[in-house]
């Protein structure tokens, strides 16, 4: 009987708190059997099912680079009334869980080559485009895109996650980045301002340009007007969705946004594609 | 393939013979319902019902089933004795060939279903007398329907049955039994009848064409509001649809460990899509009953180029408040479409 | 009855012209024999779709949790007292909702038809004072509605509203209603019989929360069996779990549940687990001298605490 629900055991190696809140975590994670990790090839933008047994499952963003082939990279935001959740910031390192996947289709890199790459975050979802962001520099890709440009902002300085990438990536001269928060501190000597609005200002050119875009709903509503301004082309303005899963492979029938899937058909879609699907609420 | 007659006192002992290979599977008259259950005589056998209570979808697709234990490192499998399911209506027969589509896909086939469909067979029963709530003939199907069936038995309504095989498998379950006699042209001509009359007696005809067409068009409109207002959100039309299929994944607890349990579910119940955050975008009823018409009659044939609807009537018959799948079906084709 | 059938029509009717309110919700025939169903009437000119029969069977009160603005409701009895409930528990405002109180001398339950006929299919039901004539393919059989009317109805003891705005026909008898007499004798079985009986009912439950949502007393935005933090009890119909979930409504509803027998009539798999719901009413009969939904004054006991509350359990 193929093991089709069954996931396969992984242990947390380490965990990183990322935000000062303390309700984001990323879990660096090491399959138990080495073989497991080389079924395990993924795209950028796909998400696992993680287990925590006697909690439930989570469909989860995967957040390290497809080329990080020793472990997997997930960061977890804590939701007070997510069981699952709940239960896997409360482990500790070394424990065990479990890992189904990778499901779902990805960002699509392949037609992105030889263009210009616009990454535009917010907050916490910021995970899948850190994997994107990780491949495109790898040495292996760099030279295969053009120029690669990234806005990303969180509420406040504390709440931005990746924060040591976050400044590894500006000192470097193949990408641009914009960092930014909504309101700043003392302490904070870098841009403020909302992500749309930094977006607007520094007005990236959509020439030969494809566009990804993760965020919480409400900038996905503030983002989009701009970058259609600018001449991005809905076909070209990339990103991904969100909704409740069960099995993560289109069987349940649970996280459809109309006639589509999220599991499968998505979570990466086009915003030409969500604008045409009703129940997207774009 | 092989047709035969067979006399009602002796489907018994006809049923007997084949329980030596097979599990007998058959409507039972429980508590004042009708179900399939495994019979152990088949004095069991409850033949005068409409149909069953319960669809036997559950026998394919339990309403709950642990998949694996996490203390195993295996995943089990139970072996099974095949199983032959006794006097099956059509529509129930086809409406396992669309949960077909669903778990027995090109990219993923759910092993807990495959197995337990393989290793059943479907001894179809015509329906001499289908309700007045049945409306399988607008969905492609009807009540001598030979689609998805092993055999097919149909009542002469003089003590005997005709009975066609219409698979190999089926033609099997003919093999040896004296008490099976070859049929006569007179009683072709009686199986002809009595099918022309159960086809008259589906009375409910709905206009199908160009309902996809139609629901794309009124997504947004304010028919929605109207149509849900009665609908209590309970689980019934979905549990005891034919079709419906919907389930979640658990993690239970008993004695020996952490066991991952597969069980229904329904897209009526207020928290199917509630996310940890607190956001759920379906967030009324409106939204709910929207989406269980659109999956059956607009996503389900986008997807699988089907209606997921065998037009069995149990909805109509079991929601408490007698919403009727055909009176929304006829106000979405009058529905004036909204301008694009 | 016919003539209250008039007579509620013209009520409604006025009720929309004079937009005394907004919304009418009222029983209208439905598209099955012998079937009614809730129809909620915004347009004067539709309030001929009102029907006042004795297959007038929901319990419309549970539509009250979500409605807004001013509501006419056709209430029986029992659906009054839920009316009342639900204002003392501050879930609908008085003055929001216009009773229109229907006198009613008992609901039929379909379950006894179905019964009757024993798989037959009913294709139409005539109905007259007395009695109801069932017809299908080739029979005719005339039946005592007394004998078809509901446990719930059988052992009502407020067939006449004990609040309303307006009367339509006049106030019927009410019969004298002793102790339940299906509780005492299960009661009286020994504690086994009855743990197994209970057991088997909640065995055949397929957790569709018909029940639950019928019942105008459950109304809380997150149901105990929604809840996953904590997770109360599994969600499958494991007949532990089962039954856990029905012993706990009970709990939950006690001292609230007026035996409108809504319940028991939606639940597709035809289980009975009414005499927890009569045993609850029976207990806080005796503790507290309460019955629900009699008066807006009375406090609800469970809601509330006095000195001299009973404290035998207390030990």
């Amino acid at each position: 009987m193929n093991d089709l629900y069954r996931p396969r055991l992984v242990t947390i190696r380490k965990t990183v708190i990322e935000n000062e809140a303390r309700d984001i975590k990323t879990f660096e994670l090491v399959f138990l059997e080495q073989k497991d990790r080389e079924k395990f090839k993924f795209d950028c933008g796909q998400f696992a099912m993680l287990s925590v047994p006697g909690a439930g499952e989570s469909p989860i963003g995967i957040a390290s680079s497809p080329l990080d082939d020793e472990y997997l990279h997930f960061t977890v935001k804590r939701y007070s009334t997510g069981v699952v959740t709940t239960a896997l910031h409360g482990l500790e390192e070394e424990s065990q869980i479990g890992v189904r996947g990778p499901y779902g289709n990805f960002y699509p890199l392949k037609a992105m080559q030889d263009k210009n790459i616009l990454i535009v975050g917010g907050g916490f979802a910021f995970t899948t485009l850190r994997s994107t962001i990780r491949y495109l520099l790898h040495d292996k890709n760099r030279s295969r895109f053009k120029d690669i440009t990234v806005f990303y902002g969180a509420r406040s300085p504390g709440e931005l996650i990746y924060k040591s990438e976050l400044k590894e990536w500006e000192k470097r001269g193949d990408v641009n980045m914009y960092v930014t928060v909504d309101r700043g501190e003392e302490s904070w000597k870098g841009r403020v301002g909302l992500v749309p609005n930094v977006l607007k200002e520094a007005a990236p050119s959509s020439e030969n340009s494809m566009a990804l875009v993760c965020g919480p709903p409400i900038m996905l509503k503030y983002t989009m007007p701009p970058l259609l301004d600018l001449g991005f082309s809905p076909e070209r303005i990339i990103t991904s969705m969100e909704r409740r899963m069960s099995c993560g492979i289109g069987k349940c029938g649970r996280c459809n946004i109309a006639s589509k899937f999220v599991c499968k058909d998505g979570p990466v879609f086009t915003y030409k594609e969500l604008r045409d699907l009703p129940e997207a609420a774009v | 393939m092989k047709e035969k007659i067979i006399k009602k006192e002796q489907i018994g002992s006809w049923l007997e013979g084949l329980g030596k290979d097979y599990e007998i599977w058959a409507p039972v008259k429980k508590k004042g319902l009708v179900h399939f259950h495994h019979i152990e005589s088949t004095k069991e056998i409850h033949f005068d019902f409409l149909n069953s209570k319960k669809t036997p979808k559950d026998l394919f697709f339990p309403q709950s089933e642990v998949l694996f234990s996490f203390a195993k490192e295996e995943v089990e499998t139970t072996p099974q004795k095949a199983r032959i399911i006794f006097a099956i209506r059509p529509c129930d027969a086809k409406s396992l060939a669309l949960l077909d589509q669903v778990f027995d896909s090109e990219d993923y086939q759910d092993p807990y279903y495959v197995q337990r469909r393989e290793g059943t067979l479907l001894l179809g029963m015509a329906c001499t007398h289908p309700q007045r709530s049945c409306f399988c003939t607008s969905v492609k199907g009807g009540p001598f329907e030979k689609a998805h069936l092993d055999l097919l038995m149909a009542d002469l309504g003089d003590g005997r049955y005709f009975v066609e095989a219409l698979t190999e498998r089926g033609e099997d379950l003919m093999e040896k039994d004296d008490s099976l006699q070859d049929p006569q042209k007179e009683e072709r001509g009686k199986l002809a009848k009595v099918k022309e009359e159960a086809e008259k007696k589906v009375k409910s005809k709905l206009a199908m064409e160009g309902l996809e067409k139609k629901l794309d068009e009124i997504f947004d409109s304010s028919f929605w509001d109207r149509v849900h207002q009665k609908c209590l959100g309970c689980g019934i039309c979905t549990y005891l649809c034919s079709t419906c299929h919907c389930f979640a994944l658990l993690d239970e607890k008993d004695k020996c460990g952490v066991q991952r349990v597969r069980s229904w579910d329904s897209c009526m119940f207020p928290e199917f899509t509630l996310e940890a955050s607190g956001h759920n975008p379906r967030i009324s009823n409106r939204e709910r009953m929207r989406q269980r018409v659109m999956h059956k009659f607009n996503y389900f044939v986008k997807r699988y180029g089907e209606t997921a609807c065998v037009g069995c009537g149990r909805c109509i018959q079991n929601c408490p408040v007698n919403m009727d799948i055909r009176e929304i079906i006829e106000e979405i084709e009058n529905e004036r479409p909204l301008p694009s | 009855m016919q003539e209250c059938e008039k007579e509620l029509r013209k009520v409604a009717e006025k009720l929309l012209a004079e937009k005394k309110v907004d919304l009418i919700i009222g029983y209208e025939e439905g598209s099955l024999p012998i079937r009614t169903r809730p129809v909620f009437i915004q347009e004067t000119g539709e309030t001929s779709r009102l029907v006042w029969n004795s297959r007038c069977e929901s319990n419309l009160c549970s539509y009250l949790k979500t409605i807004k603005g001013r509501v006419g409701i056709v209430a029986k009895g029992c659906d009054i007292r839920s009316i009342v409930g639900l204002v003392k528990e501050k879930q609908i405002k008085r003055e929001d909702v216009f009773i229109i109180a229907v006198p009613c001398a008992g609901i039929i339950d379909r379950k006894k038809i179905e019964d009757i006929l024993d798989g037959r299919e009913l294709l139409e039901g005539v109905e007259n004072d007395s009695q109801i004539l069932l017809k299908g393919e080739g029979f005719e059989e005339k039946v005592d509605k007394d004998k078809l009317v509901h446990a719930s109805c059988k052992s009502c003891g407020h067939r006449n509203p004990v609040l309303y705005d307006t009367l339509i026909g006049k106030e019927i008898s009410q019969p004298e209603i002793g102790e339940c007499s299906d509780l005492e004798e299960f009661a009286s079985k020994p504690g086994d019989e009855r743990w197994a009986y209970l057991n088997s009912e909640a065995a055949e439950c397929i957790r569709c929360y018909a029940c639950r949502n019928v019942c105008p007393a459950c109304y809380c935005p997150q149901c105990f069996v929604d809840q996953s933090l904590p997770t109360w009890f599994g969600r499958t119909p494991h007949p532990s779990d089962s039954l856990i979930f029905h012993m706990i409504r009970t709990l939950h509803t006690a001292g609230r549940c007026v035996d409108c027998g809504a319940c028991s009539r939606v639940c597709p798999m035809n289980i009975e687990l009414r005499m927890l719901n009569k045993k609850a009413e029976k207990d806080v009969k005796e503790l507290y001298h309460y019955e629900a939904g009699i008066n807006l004054e009375e406090l609800p006991p469970m809601a509330t605490f006095k000195m001299d509350d009973p404290q035998e359990f207390i030990k």
